[in-house]
């Protein structure tokens, strides 16, 4: 039951930022809403698995992959967002 | 449970692919792509639990690895000179 409830919550924020993904108007916003949905729904995602499965002989390479999404996501996105502020693309000053 | 995690999963797939699509910079591709390499990397460790395939989670840990070095090594080049 809790499983089912983490695993939805994990989708509906894999959906979430998605949609930033898409709707959003900066090249910046985009990867800001990237990032927040991509580890929000790992993380959600991974840990409803472990939790509708138990703790078998699976689960700690789920938290393997876990962790790796963690440190790794963040890492990927200052590195395309750095590489976009080098290159000269500045954020929108205002939008209407 | 696993036909619609997994079918969330690819749905909410398409979203990345549409950025990806058109983009209109190198940037937002990149996003899309690394975007796209996590919910991949998430299905198939969604299909290794739930559907019993316990092989197919060092597949989803080795498509994560590569899918993060190819994003920054992208990133990196980009970054450097011409695109």
């Amino acid at each position: 039951m809790i499983a089912q409830v983490v695993l939805g919550a994990g989708l509906a924020l894999l959906f979430l930022g998605g949609a930033g993904l898409v709707r959003l108007h900066d090249s910046y916003e985009r990867l800001q809403g990237a990032g927040v949905g991509d580890i929000g729904g790992a993380t959600l995602v991974l840990v409803g698995l472990v939790l509708a499965r138990g703790w078998g002989a699976t689960g700690g390479v789920v938290l393997v992959l876990l962790f790796f999404l963690l440190f790794t996501g963040p890492i990927a996105t200052h590195a395309v967002a750095k590489a976009a502020f080098v290159r000269g693309v500045r954020p929108k000053e205002k939008r209407s | 449970m696993k036909l619609w995690v997994e079918a969330g999963i690819l749905i909410s797939a398409v979203l990345p692919l549409v950025r990806l699509w058109r983009g209109p910079d190198l940037w937002d591709r990149l996003a899309g792509a690394s975007s796209l390499n996590v919910r991949v990397a998430l299905l198939l460790a969604c299909e290794a639990v739930l559907g019993g395939h316990g092989l197919l989670l060092d597949v989803a840990l080795a498509y994560a690895t590569l899918g993060f070095l190819g994003t920054v090594l992208l990133a990196r080049f980009g970054e450097r000179g011409e695109r």
